[in-house]
């Protein structure tokens, strides 16, 4: 009979268990792990639990930010907050914008990101190109487009005219019937350059070997794509889906400074409308703290109930796949 | 031995640094005024460099904040970084109530040339400048009611001498202009409207010459109703105007290049007409708002403005006095009237001002039914304020006779319920006459 013992099942010889706690969780890493944690823990108290706590206790109040002037109305913000149309309005429009920006700009930043993974001659540059947006705040963004897009003397009406495209200009910004459109072209151009850069990290990610044995299988550049590029990508296209839908949801700096969510109420998205009351700029003639907190909760439960749905549909899709 | 002799040398540049600055820093106190107005920069500036080189012991640290004044004021005063002095930019009412500002009443009592220059006493608006005895800042000019300012060129060109009595004229005038400025290129207009508030700057004033307020001051209550035939009549103006509508200092260059014939500001525009964006390709003339039916039935309101707070969070309150007293000093304020910033506010200014270097400023002075109207209470409204609703209604995003229904309903309910909880009192003024608003005798109510 053999001595042999597979080591992996043999009994290891371990060090007696540490006899005080102190020692215990200095063995196992677990103040090292504390230590490296805490930067984050206390930003994350002090910049975001804290200043929920502190919005969510005026969430019964008329509040202004004047002390003096802070009353108790029970539930009143509750009942103005079902009667507010502008404010249920301002979610369908944020519902809208986040649907067409989502439609445009994951496609466009996959197909660009492929383009630029073939390891082309001056990959690099448009790479760069593509994500400089990104790094321009969210307001400078606003007054570029508002130049592009002005009726008069716009660049792109300019363009489109001289192009014959269009005889009389677009009122881009002024005409309810196409704002939506101008507002979606500006967001798609601040923000693809940064999912086009995940989906190249990940593609990266991706051995050469089954690119090249899917070529000796004869696989053409749009079956590689469905096939391996596409499956492979799945855990961080879920990741760049999630990231989109939650900023899309969330957008409102850009789309201030380009139409102030006008004209009208067309591009008045929710977080817009929140800012406004909250800071009493805008068409605000008084700031609206405490109605304003409760905004952002009903608003910040939409957010989260969306990418909770989104997080189950996902998962289905994974079981499915 | 190397090592001593750098330690050495590190340690005398660090005290000559030091030495150096402490009586730079020990002999002025600073000053920090936060201004909110652009276009009177250079001159301020000026002034306040001359001030800056004759006085040891005071010194003005000027900084331009234009955009959300009062919250930022406010913001900074919570986080202690507030300045001195601020603009007058502010709902007095929110100051006080934030226990913000300073009382300058005993100050002015003790300065008779202050007194002499400024008039502070005749110059007191309740809930604009003042509350019950206590005066916070005081006017040092007046901004004119708003007037239009027309490009000549484009209305000789179709057929107009100048500005019409009535509104229907001028709507016809805008109307006929861009009908003939397609011809044109580029294309021209009639008239060009701003984003910025600009239902204030032309539709609203001719209402308040045509006696429509929005402050039914003899019955202590808002009342819009009289607005609707102001907002058909913006209809039709929006109908044939530039078509956008953009920031101010936007559409002012558009004017300035002759984009369009008609536009709407008050005396402020002598200066960018002349320095901000000058006009120089064609003439252009300024002319009283027109009304209704070519009557003048109310005044046009007025602006005393140029004013100066000091905040209670300012450790050196005497020295930031010392400041506003050489800002409306009769030095700086003659230079400033004569450099076409502001009207006259006081007699005694007026009759110092030499009117011919004053520019165009000369075309914007008061008519004789300008006048500075009660300030209406500050409530806590929610929702648009009247001017984007009523805007709203004239580009057709809401319907005229529902804008005009839920502006009497909010407005009224808000008020109502600041009075009944005291944080407001509601103003009442007997024997009302809108073509003299401040000639009657006002009341508080407490219900």
């Amino acid at each position: 009979m053999s001595n042999y013992v597979n080591p992996q099942l043999a009994p290891t010889n371990r060090s007696p268990r540490p006899a005080n706690k102190k020692m215990r969780l200095k063995e196992s890493g677990g103040l090292a792990s504390g230590l490296m944690l805490a930067p984050s823990i206390i930003f994350l108290a002090v910049c975001s639990v804290y200043p929920f706590i502190w919005i969510f206790r005026y969430i019964t109040f008329n509040y202004d930010g004047i002390p003096a002037h802070t009353r108790y109305t029970g539930l009143r913000n509750f009942t103005t907050m079902l009667a507010d149309t502008k404010f249920w309005s301002s979610v369908g429009t944020t519902f809208e914008y986040a649907l067409w920006k989502l439609v445009f700009i994951i496609p466009l930043a996959l197909v660009m990101a492929v383009l630029l993974n073939q390891k082309l001659r001056g990959s690099s540059f448009f790479r760069g190109v593509f994500f400089m947006p990104t790094v321009i705040s969210s307001s400078i963004s606003g007054m570029i487009f508002t130049f592009i897009f002005a009726t008069g003397n716009g660049i792109l009406n300019g363009i489109l005219q001289n192009l014959g495209i269009i005889n009389q200009p677009v009122g881009w910004l002024t005409d309810t019937a196409v704002v939506m459109a101008a507002v979606i072209i500006m967001s798609v151009w601040a923000g693809f350059g940064n999912y086009m850069l995940y989906f190249v990290t990940g593609m990266t990610s991706i051995p050469e070997d089954v690119y090249e044995s899917s070529r000796i299988d004869g696989a053409n550049g749009v079956q590689t794509f469905f096939k391996i590029t596409l499956p492979m990508l799945a855990p961080v296209l879920k990741v760049v889906l999630m990231l989109a839908i939650t900023g899309a949801f969330k957008d409102y700096e850009a789309i201030m400074v380009l139409t102030n969510g006008g004209p009208g109420t067309r591009t008045n998205v929710m977080f817009l409308y929140i800012y406004n009351l909250i800071f009493g700029t805008g068409a605000n003639a008084t700031r609206q703290i405490g109605y304003g907190a409760l905004l952002s909760l009903v608003a910040a439960v939409i957010v989260g109930a969306v990418t909770i749905l989104y997080n189950i549909v996902a998962k289905k899709l994974d079981d499915v796949v | 031995m190397k090592k001593r002799i750098s330690l050495l040398v590190a340690m005398v540049m660090a005290l000559s640094i030091i030495v150096a600055a402490v009586p730079a820093m020990a002999d002025k106190t600073v000053i920090t005024y936060w201004s909110n107005d652009r276009h009177d920069e250079a001159y301020m500036s000026e002034v306040i460099d001359k001030f800056n080189a004759e006085h040891d012991d005071i010194e003005i640290n000027m900084v331009i904040m234009t955009d959300d004044f009062e919250n930022s004021i406010l913001l900074a005063i919570d986080g202690g970084t507030a300045p001195d002095i601020v603009g007058q930019a502010v709902t007095i009412k929110n100051m006080v109530d934030y226990d913000a500002v300073v009382d300058l009443t005993p100050y002015i009592e003790k300065d008779e040339e202050y007194q002499k220059v400024n008039d502070p006493f005749n110059h007191k608006y309740e809930g604009l400048n003042a509350i019950g005895d206590a005066i916070y800042w005081v006017p040092s000019g007046q901004r004119s009611g708003v007037r239009i300012e027309y490009n000549k060129a484009l209305l000789e060109a179709s057929g107009f001498e100048g500005i019409p009595a009535t509104l229907p004229e001028y709507i016809e005038m805008a109307k006929k202009i861009t009908e003939d400025g397609k011809a044109n290129d580029p294309v021209t207009y009639g008239i060009g409207f701003t984003s910025s508030s600009p239902f204030e700057r032309q539709l609203e004033m001719m209402a308040q010459v045509s006696g429509v307020f929005y402050y039914d001051y003899a019955n202590g209550k808002f009342d819009f109703t009289g607005y609707k035939p102001f907002l058909e009549a913006g209809r039709e103006l929006v109908a044939v105007a530039y078509p956008d509508q953009q920031g101010v200092d936007n559409m002012r260059a558009q004017f300035a290049a002759g984009a369009f014939a008609l536009w709407g500001n008050a005396s402020q525009e002598a200066g960018v007409f002349t320095s901000q964006f000058p006009i120089t390709d064609f003439e252009w003339g300024v002319s009283p708002v027109p009304s209704l039916d070519g009557e003048i039935k109310g005044a046009l309101q007025v602006n005393p403005n140029k004013g100066y707070l000091i905040l209670k969070s300012s450790k050196n309150q005497d020295a930031a006095w010392e400041v506003v007293r050489y800002l409306q000093s009769e030095e700086v304020l003659v230079g400033y009237m004569e450099g076409g910033f502001d009207l006259p506010i006081t007699s005694y200014i007026d009759e110092r001002v030499d009117k011919s270097k004053m520019g165009r400023m000369g075309e914007f002075s008061l008519l004789d039914y300008e006048s500075v109207y009660p300030a209406v209470p500050t409530i806590n409204l929610l929702g648009d304020d009247y001017r984007t609703t009523l805007w709203n209604a004239i580009m057709g995003y809401i319907d005229i006779d529902e804008a005009i229904a839920d502006l009497n309903t909010r407005y009224n309910q808000a008020y109502d319920e600041d009075v009944s909880l005291g944080f407001v009192r509601r103003l009442v003024v007997e024997d009302y006459d809108p073509l003299h608003p401040s000639a009657g005798t006002v009341t508080w109510l407490e219900q």
